[in-house]
C-alpha cells in the first residue's frame, strides 16, 4: 500500500522524467523534422514568389507567353515568329514582366553545338507603353529616347533610322563600346501599344548583320511598324487611357487589404458589349490580383466604335502605387 | 622514352588545343594593403567620417558605438553587464560576425561560429555544430524557406523563410534550467529546405540611409533606358511605405531597425524596438512560445537592451558621458551610421591602367546598371557635414542602385521579405568588395568570377550582362575583376 508520501514521491518522479522529454526531441512540425525520409524541395526553382505575373484565364494569349519550340520563337500575342538561325538556342529564360511594363520575351545565344568564331547574342524584349516611365508614347520616341540616355561609353554608329525587315517597318538604332569592343544593333517596331525590340550584341558586326538577315524570315503583324502598333486585324485595338471617367458607365474599386506599396499594372480586354472579358496582371500579388479580379470583372464600359460598330479595345490601368517620377533634374544619376 | 618524358609531353601536346586556360582571368583576390584603403585604419579601429568631431560629441558617439559593437554579450552573469543572450542566437558579439576587414565589416577568414564550443559560449551537451558552419567557411545565418508538416516533410503551402537560430544558451551556466533543441538543420539540408545568409558590411551605411527617395527614383527612371532586360523594383517599408533599403533583399527600412532587428534575432537580446526575446519561427506562429524557464533568463525583466537612464560612463567630458546613455541598439546604429566608406585603391591589383579599363568595362558591358557607381547626392544630415548638407551634399558611390531585381532560379532562396520575392535581392552594394572573402548571400564561393557567373540563369534580370562579361576577352576580364578588387 503507498503511503501519501510514496505517492507524491512517485508522481514528483515522473514529473521530473517527462519535463527532459516536454524539452528534448521535438516531434515533426514547424522548425523539426524528426522524418529522415523527408520529400526533397526540388531545386533551382521559384517556389516563392513575390509580385508576379497572372491573368484571368489561361487561354488567352499574353506578352510573356512565347517559347521557342523547334527553332523557331512564337509569340501568339504579338503575332510573332522568329525563325532561329541553326545552332542558336535559348539556354535561359527571362525574368517575369516588370511593374513599370518591361518584358524579357526571349534570350537567344549559340547552342553548345555551334561551330562559329564569335559570339553574339539576341535579347527579344517589349515595353508596354501603357506603363513606361519613359516619356515616349511610340517605338520610334522611345528608342530616339534611349539613344540620348547613352553615356560617354558608348559611340552612336548609326542614329536611329527607318529600315525595313520582314516587309514591315523597324526603326534600326547602332551604338558601340570602343573599350569593350562590343556593338548593338536595336531593331524596334511596335505591336499592341507595345515596342518590341530586337537587341544583337557582338563583338563580330558582320555576325550582327547575318541575324538581322535572318530576321527577314519573321511573321509579324499588319499593323507592326514603329509609329503605328496599336492592335486592330485580329487583335484588339489597344487605347491608352481609355478607363478614363467618361468610358466607364459602372466602376466598384478593388479593396487592397495589404499595404504592399507596390505598382500594379493591369491590361484588361473590353468586350464589344463593354464587359471585361480578359485580365493580365504584368505585377501583382496573388492577393492584389484576386481583389482586382474581383473588382474589375464588376465595371462596363461604353463600348467602343469603330465606324459605328463595336470592337474590342485593350487598355491599361495601374493600380496600387504608380511608379513616381523624377522631380529634380539635378537629381540625375551617375552611370559609368 | 621515359615515363617522365611521355608525361610531360602529354602534357604539353594537352595543352595546346586550349592556350586561353593558361592565361585565364583570375580573381586577384582579397586586396592586401591598407584596411578599407584608409592607411590609418586598423581592423578593430575603422574609420569614422570626415567630419565626425570630439567638438560636437559626433565622435565621442561613433567611439561608445565602436565600443559596444565588440562587446561580448552573456546570458545573465556578465561582469560588465551585457547580459541577455539567447534564449537562440547566432553568435555573442556584433563584430565577431561583421570583421573583415575591420569591425563593421563582413564575415572572417576563421569562421567564430565553429569555434563556439571549443569557446565555451555553447555546451557541447546541448549542441552541435551544424554541418554548414565550417572552420574556414563563412559565418551564416540559416533560413527555412518552408516550415515542416507533421510528418517532417517541408511544406510548400507553409512560407517560413525566418531565421533559424544555430545555437541555444542551454547548458549554459548562466542559463538556469532552460533547455531547448535546435532546428533540424540537418533534416533541412536533407530536404534542401535550408538557405543562408552572411553579413553586410555597414561601412558607408549611414550614406545609404540618407539618400532621399526622389534620387533612387531618378535613377530608376534613368536605368529605364537600358537594352539589357533589366528592371527593377523597390522594397517599402511596411510602415510609411517608403523604399528600405538595408538588408539582402532591402527589408529594413533604418539603421536603427537593422540594429534593433540584429540584436534580436542574431543574439537573442530583446531591445526597445523588438521587445520579446524571439521563438523560432515555428515556435512563434505555429506554437506556444518559448518555454517560462527560458524567458526573462537575465531575472532584469524586458527589454534586456534599453535606454541608461543614468550614464554609464564617468567622464570629464560630457559627449562622452552624453554617448553612455542611449540603448545599444541606437549607438549600434549610431556607429553604423557615421562609419566611413571605403577608400578604393587606384593602383592595386593589377595596375592603374587595369584598374581604368575594368572600370570602363564595368559601365560598358551593363554591370553599373545596377551596380550603379554613384547615385548621386545625399540629402542635407542632421548628424555631421560627411552625411550631406544643403551646401555640400556627399556623393554616395555605393555601387548600387538599392532596387530589388531578379535574380532567376541559380540564386533564388525562396524567402520572401515585405516586397521582395523569392527570387529577388537587392542589388548588393560592391563598395569595398576587394577586401570581402565571401561572396553573394549564402557566401556560397570566395571566387569573384564564380560570383558573377552566378549572375547568370532563368529568370535573371542579369543574364544578358553575364553574357556581355563571356563576351570580352580574357585581358578585359581580367582587368575588370582587377577593378572589382580595387573597390
Amino acid at each position: 500500500m503507498q503511503t501519501p508520501l510514496s505517492r507524491c514521491t512517485l508522481l514528483l518522479g515522473l514529473s521530473l522524467t517527462l519535463l527532459p522529454m516536454a524539452q528534448g526531441v521535438p516531434q515533426s512540425g514547424g522548425d523539426f523534422s524528426t522524418n529522415a525520409e523527408a520529400k526533397k524541395l526540388p531545386t533551382g526553382v521559384i517556389l516563392v514568389k513575390g509580385a508576379w505575373s497572372s491573368a484571368s484565364d489561361s487561354v488567352t494569349p499574353l506578352p510573356e507567353g512565347g517559347r521557342v519550340v523547334k527553332n523557331v520563337y512564337s509569340n501568339p500575342y504579338f503575332g510573332l515568329t522568329y525563325e532561329l538561325t541553326p545552332d542558336w538556342t535559348e539556354k535561359y529564360t527571362g525574368p517575369p514582366p516588370s511593374d513599370s511594363g518591361y518584358y524579357v520575351l526571349a534570350q537567344i545565344r549559340p547552342a553548345e553545338t555551334f561551330k562559329g568564331a564569335s559570339r553574339a547574342s539576341i535579347l527579344i524584349a517589349a515595353q508596354d507603353l501603357f506603363f513606361t516611365v519613359a516619356p515616349a508614347a511610340n517605338a520610334l520616341e522611345l528608342v530616339n529616347y534611349n539613344k540620348e540616355g547613352l553615356n560617354a561609353d558608348y559611340k552612336v554608329e548609326q542614329a536611329p533610322t527607318m529600315v525595313r525587315i520582314a516587309d514591315h517597318s523597324f526603326v534600326r538604332f547602332d551604338y558601340a563600346s570602343p573599350v569593350a569592343e562590343l556593338h548593338w544593333q536595336v531593331l524596334a517596331t511596335q505591336i499592341r501599344c507595345h515596342v518590341v525590340q530586337f537587341v544583337f550584341t557582338s563583338r563580330d558586326t558582320q555576325l550582327i548583320e547575318n541575324l538581322i538577315q535572318g530576321m527577314n524570315k519573321m511573321t509579324l503583324p499588319p499593323e507592326a511598324g514603329p509609329i503605328s502598333g496599336n492592335g486592330g486585324g485580329e487583335a484588339p485595338v489597344c487605347i491608352r487611357g481609355y478607363a478614363r471617367d467618361e468610358n466607364v458607365l459602372e466602376k466598384v474599386d478593388p479593396v487592397f487589404t495589404e499595404r504592399r506599396f507596390n505598382p500594379v499594372p493591369v491590361r484588361i480586354i473590353i468586350a464589344k458589349d463593354g464587359r471585361v472579358k480578359h485580365i493580365h496582371f504584368l505585377s501583382a500579388f496573388p492577393d492584389q490580383a484576386k481583389a482586382v479580379t474581383d473588382a474589375i470583372f464588376q465595371w462596363r464600359f461604353r463600348p467602343y466604335l469603330r465606324d459605328g460598330k463595336p470592337i474590342e479595345v485593350e487598355t491599361g490601368i495601374m493600380f496600387g502605387r504608380a511608379p513616381r517620377r523624377a522631380t529634380s533634374s539635378t537629381n540625375e544619376a551617375v552611370s559609368e | 622514352m621515359k615515363p617522365n618524358k611521355l608525361a610531360l609531353l602529354l602534357v604539353c601536346v594537352s595543352a595546346l588545343p586550349f592556350p586561353g586556360v593558361v592565361f585565364a582571368q583570375v580573381d586577384p583576390g582579397v586586396r592586401s594593403g591598407a584596411i578599407n584603403g584608409q592607411p590609418t585604419a586598423t581592423p578593430m579601429n575603422p574609420l569614422p567620417l570626415a567630419s565626425v568631431s570630439s567638438k560636437d560629441g559626433s565622435l565621442q558617439f561613433f567611439q561608445n558605438g565602436l565600443v559596444r559593437f565588440q562587446d561580448v554579450e552573456s546570458v545573465s552573469n556578465s561582469p560588465t553587464g551585457n547580459n541577455g543572450l539567447g534564449p537562440r542566437f547566432n553568435f555573442n558579439q556584433c563584430s565577431g560576425c561583421h570583421s573583415q576587414p575591420a569591425v563593421g565589416g563582413t564575415g572572417p577568414a576563421n569562421n567564430p561560429q565553429f569555434q563556439v564550443i571549443g569557446n565555451g559560449i555553447v555546451s557541447s551537451s546541448t549542441n552541435t555544430i551544424p554541418s554548414f558552419i565550417t572552420a574556414n567557411g563563412p559565418t551564416r545565418e540559416a533560413r527555412f524557406p518552408f516550415f515542416f508538416d507533421q510528418f517532417g516533410n517541408p511544406n510548400t503551402n507553409a512560407p517560413n523563410g525566418g531565421v533559424e537560430d544555430l545555437f541555444t544558451v542551454s547548458g549554459r551556466s548562466d542559463a538556469g534550467s532552460c533547455r531547448l533543441p535546435q532546428p533540424s538543420f540537418a533534416q533541412a539540408q536533407a530536404t534542401n529546405n535550408v538557405i543562408f545568409r552572411i553579413p553586410t558590411p555597414v561601412f558607408g551605411a549611414g550614406l545609404i540611409e540618407n539618400i532621399d527617395d526622389s534620387t533612387l527614383l531618378a535613377n530608376l527612371a534613368a536605368q529605364a533606358r537600358n537594352n539589357l532586360g533589366i528592371s527593377g523594383t523597390f522594397n517599402h517599408n511596411g510602415n510609411d511605405g517608403t523604399i528600405s533599403r538595408f538588408g539582402w533583399k532591402a527589408q529594413n527600412k533604418s539603421l536603427e531597425l537593422f540594429a534593433g532587428e540584429a540584436y534580436n534575432v542574431e543574439m537573442g537580446i530583446s531591445n526597445e524596438i523588438f521587445g520579446q526575446d524571439r521563438p523560432l519561427p515555428g515556435e512563434d506562429q505555429l506554437g506556444s512560445g518559448l518555454p517560462a524557464n527560458c524567458l526573462n533568463l537575465t531575472r532584469t525583466g524586458y527589454p534586456e537592451d534599453t535606454t541608461n537612464f543614468s550614464p554609464t560612463v564617468t567622464s570629464s567630458d560630457p559627449f562622452a558621458v552624453n554617448a553612455s546613455i542611449p540603448s545599444d541598439v541606437v549607438a549600434f546604429a549610431m556607429f553604423m551610421r557615421l562609419l566611413a566608406p571605403p577608400v578604393p585603391s587606384t593602383t592595386t591589383p593589377g595596375s592603374a591602367a587595369s584598374i581604368a579599363n575594368g572600370r570602363s568595362l564595368f559601365g560598358a558591358i551593363g554591370c553599373a546598371t545596377c551596380h550603379t557607381p554613384t547615385i548621386s547626392f545625399t540629402q542635407p544630415s542632421n548628424f555631421t557635414a560627411s552625411l550631406g548638407s544643403t551646401s555640400a551634399p556627399v556623393s554616395v558611390n555605393a555601387f548600387s542602385d538599392i532596387e530589388i531585381h531578379h535574380m532567376g532560379t541559380g540564386l533564388a532562396d525562396n524567402v520572401s521579405q515585405g516586397g521582395a520575392g523569392g527570387d529577388q535581392f537587392r542589388t548588393a552594394p560592391l563598395w569595398g568588395l576587394g577586401q570581402r572573402i565571401f561572396f553573394l548571400h549564402d557566401g556560397r564561393t570566395t571566387d569573384l568570377l564564380r560570383a558573377i557567373q552566378a549572375h547568370q540563369s532563368s529568370g535573371s534580370e542579369a543574364s544578358q550582362v553575364e553574357e556581355n562579361f563571356d563576351s570580352l576577352s580574357p585581358s578585359q576580364q581580367q582587368d575588370l575583376l582587377n577593378f572589382l578588387r580595387s573597390l
